[in-house]
């Protein structure tokens, strides 16, 4: 990969039936997150090296990502808020930047 | 345009700034994800977990990203994020981005400079707000 950055395009969304969608969409992930802060601590402690899917205000647990989405959107379907994340292993001090 | 985030708090007990989007998997459908607001990221770079939802094809591998922990190996991937702005309507970055393969290397998708350059980010702590302004929307310093 090149130094420079590849170059990004910003476009609005501006089509009615696709801004209803996405708004429903982040309403519903925003109760998953929230769901998940209230509880996030005991979470994490149990979970380490795990991924965890949170649907349907709803924990989902799994060693691959692929099989806690699975699990979640076989109890909850009509959840399109679903995230996964994973918990590493250790409570380590993190440096992301590349 | 003001797209807004939180402070929120991650497995080490640590509070971080994220945005929450979305991304345009190969079914077509959108998926949900978190995002890291690191100002010192050259690069968006997506989480094993998100890379594996969605089922993108790579377009370049053996690619390589540098940091603390030294030189690791992602793939490259081009599909659409979408971030959430004030008023609630989507706004799309279209463009290649680099994705993690190794879980433990990168447990957070991270919003790189290749997307908060196109904005003021502002990623303030103390007063628990994260935002990237652009447009018309503008922030203004003032001694208290």
């Amino acid at each position: 990969m090149a130094n420079q950055p590849p170059a990004i395009v910003m476009q609005e969304v501006t089509e009615p039936q696709e801004l209803a969608e996405a708004r429903a969409r982040r309403n519903r992930f925003d109760r998953n997150e929230a769901w998940l802060q209230a509880r996030a601590a005991e979470i994490y402690k149990c979970h380490r090296g795990r991924y965890i899917c949170i649907a349907g205000e709803d924990l989902f647990v799994a060693d691959t990502p692929e099989a806690a989405y699975a699990s979640a959107k076989s109890a909850h379907p009509e959840d399109d808020g679903l995230f996964v994340r994973y918990i590493p292993k250790e409570k380590l001090p993190r440096v992301y930047a590349d | 345009m003001q797209i807004s985030g939180e402070w929120l708090l991650c497995d080490d007990d640590v509070r971080r700034p994220v945005i929450r989007g979305e991304v345009l998997a190969s079914d077509g459908t959108w998926v949900p994800a978190e995002f890291l607001v690191d100002t010192g990221a050259d690069r968006t770079v997506f989480s094993k977990a998100l890379l594996a939802l969605l089922g993108v094809s790579p377009v370049a591998t053996g690619e390589r990203l540098s940091g603390l922990g030294g030189v690791a190996e992602f793939v490259t991937v081009e599909t659409p994020i979408r971030l959430i702005r004030e008023s609630g309507a989507p706004v799309m970055f279209q463009g290649r981005y680099a994705a993690c393969t190794e879980a433990e290397a990168l447990d957070m998708s991270v919003l790189g400079r290749d997307i908060t350059g196109l904005f003021a980010a502002i990623v303030d702590q103390p007063g628990d707000v994260v935002f990237l302004l652009g447009q018309r929307h503008r922030y203004r310093i003032e001694q208290v």
